[in-house]
């Protein structure tokens, strides 16, 4: 009772920190869950955003500054206008080229799409990026830029711009106004990796150890795919061993395991037992029993 | 279509999931090189076996992923194939359109049918910045102290009604020395201004368009008084002229950044058969276009104002082109795109 127990507490936690995007349907009809950026993540790239294009706003200015060639008058208008495409354009353009993506989102590894599955339209692009403005940008001006209109416009203009900030922490897809508006979320850039499966070779000691169905009837998927997150483990860290016999120990007595297991032999064991517990879940599957976790007999 | 894997992964005695991923991997790999590819130096430069190859693929994944669901309990298979779905999904489905297509279709159709399908709210916009206008030139006929009221201190650089008429004559008929450059670094101000001033005045307008009538009713009054201070000083003619080479197009994109909003406002006030929230999204595409209008309308202006209108003095050449311009944005937004719009 002690050792599933922790190790299922800890897993809850870490899925509630990588929020998954629970009804995208793509037109094919399958769905996907794609990984909702986290706010951080967001923070960061408009920041690097900003880094970039004023950035390179300044660096341009030092450098016509240097050449010299403009007259004054040239010079100021070229300016407004560049210090007007950094803003709306910049963003609305950007995540126009790479579909959904700022040189910051880029950076971050964070993308636009369209929440309800199709592609992402330059409609979409255009409201979100336009509200950007009216949400942040303008009302920061406004108090950055001192109060025009008395206190009582800086004190509305304030709350707006927290109450704007603090939105997407109050809904589930993480969702600012303009989001809302558009329909879009902005999401993880998803990246494939493929492991080798664990079901494959292990070669005769995989009948080492031989399990009878009452073994394999104790315990469910969530404690399968705990274990096969233990045994991709590459094991580098100094407690694993101890971590391996603690396992074993707890399964071998929950399941009532007569045979002994040797020191020596535990991974060979935990490999075989997964093996088997996870052709016997599968099997069970097809019948239409699917087993979440351990106490699947209680629930009927 | 897929490769037939090495036969030693068939063995009978692999599990039925681990020989399902067997004989499908090839298949994903294929898909995952593909993709790769295609992240990297986009969809144009894929070969038409290799385009073939992403649809089928990406198809075949997806179907892999939801039998997988059923039969595998290999978590790393399964986040694999979501994973590999989701890269694939967003190759599959960017957009398709280049850039330069988008613009010119929104040139050509987009914007001028936007235009035509909003009289309303063009109305409200047009009707808003008119009413202040008048009210303006009036207000400041019957008490020229209003002007204080209306135009905020730093923009009207000493262009007050105590100012002289040479003074002012002078702000109109920008000579070479430094008034012209002070002149055009205020113009560039006012420009960053006017397209902040533009996207507000779309934006609140979803409060039922009172605001955006308001913000732009207030635009009509500074411009009246403008006026009417000029007027008493006997420049009317020519402060017309001076604000006709650029107002023309500025106030006109004002109008329609208004008429955006107002488009919004009223479809929140009457969403007909819709809900609001369908409503607004509908009605949203064309208002984010009457925007966009305004955009370029106002980097035009600048430009005119930044550089045209310190060049030519004379008033009747910049009564000519502001109007002249006017009706050319009337033209290309009355006249294109009709074909298309019939069917």
């Amino acid at each position: 009772m002690t050792k599933p127990a922790k190790v299922k507490k800890a897993k809850t936690k870490t899925a509630q920190d990588h929020r998954s995007l629970a009804d995208f349907l793509p037109p094919e009809g399958v769905p996907i869950a794609f990984q909702i950026a986290s706010m951080g993540a967001r923070f960061g790239a408009q920041f690097l955003d900003f880094l970039i294009t004023y950035g390179g706003l300044f660096a341009l200015l030092l450098f016509m500054l240097w050449i010299n060639v403009l007259p004054e008058t040239a010079f100021i208008t070229l300016f407004t206008l560049l210090i007007f495409m950094i803003r709306v354009p910049y963003y609305i353009l950007s995540e126009l080229v790479w579909n959904g993506r700022t040189l910051g989102k880029r950076i971050v590894k964070i993308r636009v799409i369209s929440a309800n599955g199709r592609r992402l339209t330059p409609h979409q692009v255009t409201a979100r990026n336009l509200m950007k403005e009216v949400e942040v940008f303008i009302p920061a001006t406004l108090l950055l830029g001192g109060g025009t209109g008395g206190w009582v416009i800086t004190i509305i203009t304030f709350f707006w711009v927290l109450g704007v900030i603090v939105l997407p922490f109050f809904n589930r897809k993480r969702q600012r106004l303009g989001d809302m508006i558009a329909g879009t979320v902005v999401v993880e850039q998803p990246k494939s990796v493929l492991l080798p499966d664990l079901a494959i070779g292990g070669g005769e000691r995989a009948q080492q150890f031989t399990f009878l169905p009452m073994h394999l009837d104790v315990y469910g998927r969530f404690e399968l795919q705990t274990l096969e997150s233990i045994l991709r483990d590459p094991g580098t860290s100094p407690t694993y061993p101890a971590e391996l016999a603690k396992v074993t120990e707890a399964i071998v007595r929950k399941i009532e395991f007569i045979d002994p297991v040797l020191p020596a032999e535990r991974a060979a064991f935990l490999m075989c037992f997964y093996r088997a517990q996870r052709e016997h879940l599968e099997s069970r599957r097809l019948f239409g029993d699917r087993r979440e976790d351990k106490n699947h007999k209680a629930g009927g | 279509m897929t490769p037939m894997p090495p036969t030693d992964l068939l063995r009978p005695d692999l599990l039925r999931s681990a020989r399902f991923r067997a004989e499908r991997e090839a298949s994903w790999q294929l898909l995952d090189r593909l993709v790769a590819k295609t992240e990297r130096y986009g969809a144009k430069n894929l070969s038409y076996d290799e385009a073939r190859d992403l649809a089928t693929c990406y198809r075949q994944a997806m179907n892999s992923l939801s039998v997988a669901r059923d039969i595998s309990l290999d978590r790393a298979l399964l986040i694999y194939l979501e994973q590999l779905c989701a890269r694939a999904y967003l190759v599959v489905y960017a957009p398709q359109q280049s850039l330069r297509g988008l613009l010119s279709r929104l040139i050509t159709h987009g914007i001028p049918q936007a235009v035509r399908r909003s009289s309303t709210p063009l109305l409200i916009g047009f009707l808003a910045l008119l009413v202040g206008m008048f009210a303006g030139y009036h207000l400041y006929q019957s008490d020229p102290s209003w002007y204080y009221t209306f135009v905020p201190g730093d923009m009207s650089s000493g262009r007050t009604p105590d100012a002289s008429a040479d003074y002012l004559r002078s702000t109109i008929y920008g000579d070479e020395s430094g008034d012209g450059d002070e002149l055009g670094a205020f113009a560039s101000f006012l420009f960053a201004n006017n397209t902040q001033v533009a996207i507000l005045t779309f934006a609140v307008g979803i409060f039922l368009a009172v605001p955006s009538f308001l913000l732009t009713f207030y635009n009509g009054l500074l411009l009246g008084a403008f006026f009417a201070m000029f007027a008493s000083k006997g420049l009317g003619y020519d402060l017309f002229a001076w604000l006709s080479i650029h107002g023309v197009t500025e106030m006109s994109a004002i109008c329609f950044a208004c008429a955006g909003g107002a488009r919004l406002g009223l479809c929140v006030l009457m969403p007909g058969d819709r809900t609001r929230r369908d409503a607004l999204n509908h009605h949203g595409r064309d208002a984010v276009k009457l925007v966009l209008l305004a955009g370029f309308m106002l980097v035009f202006a600048a430009f005119i104002e930044g550089f045209l209108r310190q060049l030519i003095q004379d008033p009747v050449w910049r009564l000519t082109i502001g109007w002249g311009l006017g009706a050319g944005w009337l033209a290309w937004l009355m006249l294109s795109g009709r074909k298309d719009e019939a069917a």
